[in-house]
């Protein structure tokens, strides 16, 4: 998978250090960077300590059954981060736990891997994680983009524009905001050098894209 | 309310009796006083009749007075007398005869020749003339003319002095000489003297004799009846020529007591003997009335308990035969108290296999020995052939001379307490089954987990050495540590299952010397409890002198109650059939021989044989393998822990098909050394 970004992450979160370290050493077989967490806490204060939101693809292979938190109350508090699926959640689980773990798949973990697991399946399966990291990841950052832009349209302008995406010609949109098409066609142009697009097709899919 | 209905029941019952007794004193009351009455009117008649008799007897007398008094009379006049003879004649005749008051010798026109007048009354024809009679003479003068013989004239009444006077009558008879009328003589007679004459004076003790006229006026009277209250009467009439005259004799009618004979007075007092005895025997009748009231209740009330009862209960007689059973008693045998009364031994409600051990039961009975006060345990048999345990008490019945007639028994079913006690007894086994399997599983999980872990950690080392031998440009001194890595989580691996083994192996340490028999007796009782209720019988077999055991003595009683389990469970109702005798379960122990030229180690073997269907060659291949089972509900681990349990006492479970059909288990234990 040579589309990956070479620092895509990995964060390993097992109490178990033989099995942490027999991860982090496959995956590095496997040209994967990684990182290996303790406990659930230990990940928690890490992802806490964060300033923004990752810029980098990665995923977590998260131990269900842990001392302490368990993986499962960790997945609880990611899944209140507002960036969490930039971040997909493998859970590694024993045989007992597998109820559980698909129940947590239904809520919105990436995947589980049951214990003892097929190794290289579950690097394919963590390569896909991170590159659905990366979609969405290239989507947040499309959408910030947009709006960055859009920030920068004033009250009528936006009005405008959102009946020129809609396909109503300049005539029709003259008649709705009680305006002039000569002054319709001032802010449309406006609109189009603002957001950088050179049709109203193009409008449409710029918005698309946001929403 | 009940005590006022008894009351009133009580009440009922006397008052028709009193209704009876009642009536019957009124018939006889009433008899009584007819026959008082009839026989007062007997007496009364018969006095009547004896009065009528007296009175004709009078008349009879009278009648021939007269007629004797006529042949005198006749003599006056004989042999043509003159008239001084005549005269002294007549006066020695009036002398004899005081009824005649005068005699008168008259020829044929009636004119006086001669006359004599009765001494005893001198002045009769002073007051009035004689000649005022003279009709009356004529007349009976006339008529004794005609006939030739004697009349009578009708009777008169005379005065005399002092304003008295005489019922007097003429009698005339003509006197004839030589065929020629020569007169008449004519007799006055005195009614009152002719009475005072004649009247035969004990007759008339105490009664009145009168003539009278035919309409009952009396004319004169000779007597008076005293008093004179109730009166009875007889008339006779006093038929002379010329003149019939009425006698009447009176007399005071008899006072008759109560009873008028003693006819009646036997009988009266008989009857009232009568009265007194019923009366007795109507008491009687009521105090036994109410004591079969009482008893009639008593017995309600017994065969209500008895009833009501649940506990069956049966009575015997010094045979056997059963006299008495009660509802109960029925229903739990599922037999009619018609079909139970009378059978003696085997009783129907026995149990074929059973037979035996009852019949000796029995015999101990009749061997007049004590039975437990507590009672005993047995096995009945229902009608549908199912088998239900039961509580019998019994107790002798002694009848009122002090005899044993026989025994009387109480029976509880025990089958609804023992079904609960097995439903118990199952549940319990369920939920420790359940809760070891429980346990298992945890333990189970635990386990796989402690080897995942490792197990995860080498398959991770391995799959990365295989990337890395896959593309030997990268990074080939990273295979050595791999290797360590992976030798490292083999051993941690290793050392959880050595932890493992390390628990199983800590039981083994328990042994101790145990009697065979000790083995046996202690689960004895849960074995018996489902042999009873399948109908097996159980016979525990343990050879003479066997030495001790030396065993973990739960682990091989739970060996021995499996196997036992099983043997019965080979059996089911039915199968072998209760009437061949197989269905036994054998519990046997002997010493085996050591040989010596082996070892000198002594053996004990215990032997379970049952004689229900056998093992099929499937069955026997995989007897011992874990989970496998015949059974719907079996965990298919019992023989599999029993032999494991026996191999780590260092014996050997076998078995082999017994004869003539079933399986025996068998094995072996080591003798606990001689002290």
């Amino acid at each position: 998978m040579s589309s990956l970004h070479p620092h895509a992450k990995v964060f390993i979160v097992d109490d178990d250090a033989g099995v942490r370290d027999a991860l982090a050493w496959l995956l590095r077989t496997r040209r994967l960077l990684s990182e290996s967490y303790r406990s659930a806490d230990e990940f928690w204060d890490e992802v806490q300590g964060w300033r923004q939101e990752p810029d980098l693809p990665c995923c977590v292979l998260l131990d269900v059954r842990m001392p302490g938190t368990s993986g499962l109350a960790l997945f609880e508090q990611l899944l209140a981060l507002p960036w969490q699926a930039a971040m997909p959640v493998i859970f590694l689980s024993g045989h007992a736990d597998v109820p559980t773990a698909v129940d947590a798949v239904k809520r919105g973990a990436f995947d589980f891997c049951e214990k003892p697991f097929s190794d290289n399946a579950l690097v394919d399966r963590i390569e896909q994680a991170l590159a659905h990291s990366t979609q969405v990841l290239a989507l947040r950052q499309q959408r910030q983009r947009v709006q960055t832009k859009l920030d920068q349209l004033t009250e009528r302008e936006r009005d405008v524009m959102n009946r020129v995406a809609a396909g109503l010609p300049n005539k029709l949109v003259a008649d709705a905001l009680h305006i002039s098409v000569r002054t319709v066609e001032v802010h449309r142009a406006r609109v189009f050098d603002k957001l950088e697009v050179k049709s109203a097709v193009e409008l449409a899919n710029l918005l698309r894209g946001v929403a | 309310m009940p005590r006022t209905s008894a009351l009133k029941r009580a009440w009922r019952y006397p008052r028709r009796w009193w209704m009876v007794g009642f009536l019957l004193l009124v018939l006889l009351a009433g008899l009584l006083g007819v026959l008082v009455f009839l026989a007062r009117e007997y007496e009364w008649t018969r006095e009547q009749d004896g009065l009528s008799r007296d009175v004709e007897a009078l008349a009879n007398d009278m009648r021939s007075e007269l007629t004797r008094n006529n042949q005198t009379l006749l003599l006056l006049n004989s042999a043509d007398p003159d008239r001084t003879v005549w005269v002294q004649r007549a006066e020695r005749l009036l002398q004899g005869h005081r009824e005649l008051v005068r005699l008168e010798w008259r020829n044929t026109d009636m004119g006086l020749i001669a006359t004599s007048n009765s001494p005893f009354l001198s002045n009769v024809f002073q007051t009035l003339p004689r000649e005022q009679a003279l009709p009356d003479i004529r007349r009976a003068c006339d008529a004794a003319t005609r006939i030739s013989g004697p009349s009578f004239s009708s009777n008169y009444f005379w005065p005399v002095a002092g304003g008295r006077g005489l019922e007097l009558m003429e009698m005339c008879l003509p006197i004839a000489q030589s065929g020629m009328p020569k007169g008449f003589l004519v007799a006055t007679y005195s009614l009152p003297a002719m009475m005072a004459e004649w009247a035969d004076s004990t007759v008339l003790s105490g009664r009145g004799l009168a003539f009278t006229e035919g309409d009952g006026t009396r004319l004169s009277l000779h007597s008076t009846v005293p008093g004179g209250r109730d009166l009875i009467q007889a008339s006779a009439s006093l038929d002379l020529p010329g003149h019939t005259l009425q006698l009447q004799l009176q007399s005071p009618r008899r006072a008759l007591g109560l009873f008028p004979n003693v006819l009646t007075a036997v009988v009266g007092t008989l009857s009232l003997a009568l009265m007194v005895v019923l009366m007795f025997l109507a008491r009687d009748m009521r105090r036994r009335w109410r004591a079969e009231r009482e008893l009639a209740d008593a017995l309600a009330f017994r065969k209500a308990m008895e009833n009501s009862l649940i506990t069956g209960l049966r009575a015997r007689d010094m045979q056997g035969r059963l006299t008495y059973v009660n509802p109960a008693f029925c229903d739990m045998v599922g037999l009619s108290a018609a079909q139970l009364l009378g059978t003696g031994l085997p009783a129907p409600y026995w149990p074929a296999e059973l037979l035996d051990v009852y019949q000796q039961r029995q015999a101990v009975r009749l061997a007049g020995q004590a039975l437990p006060r507590e009672g005993f345990e047995s096995m009945f048999l229902r009608r549908d052939g199912t088998h239900f345990p039961v509580l019998i008490i019994e107790a002798p019945l002694i009848d009122a001379q002090g005899t044993q007639t026989g025994w009387m028994s109480a029976v509880l079913d025990l089958s609804e307490q023992r079904r609960v006690e097995e439903l118990n007894r199952a549940q319990q086994e369920r939920l420790q089954a359940t809760a070891r399997l429980a346990m298992m599983g945890e333990m189970a999980s635990l386990l796989s987990h402690e080897l995942n872990q490792p197990l995860a950690a080498i398959s991770s080392y391995a799959n990365g050495s295989l990337n890395v031998l896959a593309d030997p440009q990268r990074e080939p001194d990273l295979l050595p540590s791999a290797m360590r890595q992976i030798l490292a989580q083999a051993e941690r691996a290793a050392r959880v299952i050595k932890s493992v083994s390390d628990f199983v192996r800590r039981r083994e340490q328990v042994r101790e010397a145990v009697a065979p028999a000790d083995l046996l007796a202690s689960i004895q009782p849960l074995v018996a409890l489902q042999a009873g209720k399948s109908g097996i019988r159980v016979v525990i077999d343990v050879q003479v002198g066997v030495p001790h055991v030396l065993c973990d003595r739960t682990m091989v009683e739970q060996v021995l109650l499996n196997l036992a389990r099983n043997g019965m469970q080979a059996m089911p109702t039915g199968d072998p059939p209760a009437r061949g005798g197989w269905r036994v379960l054998t519990l046997s122990v002997k010493s085996v021989q050591p040989d010596p030229s082996t070892s000198a180690r002594r053996w004990v073997e215990f032997e379970v044989t049952d004689h229900g269907l056998g093992l099929s060659e499937e069955a026997q291949a995989q007897l011992f393998t874990p989970f496998f089972t015949t059974k719907a509900e079996g965990m298919g681990l019992g023989l599999s822990l029993c032999r494991t349990v026996i191999e780590q006492h260092a014996g050997e479970l076998t078995h082999a098909p017994a004869q003539p059909r079933g399986t025996v288990f068998r094995f072996r234990l080591p003798a606990a050394p001689t002290l």
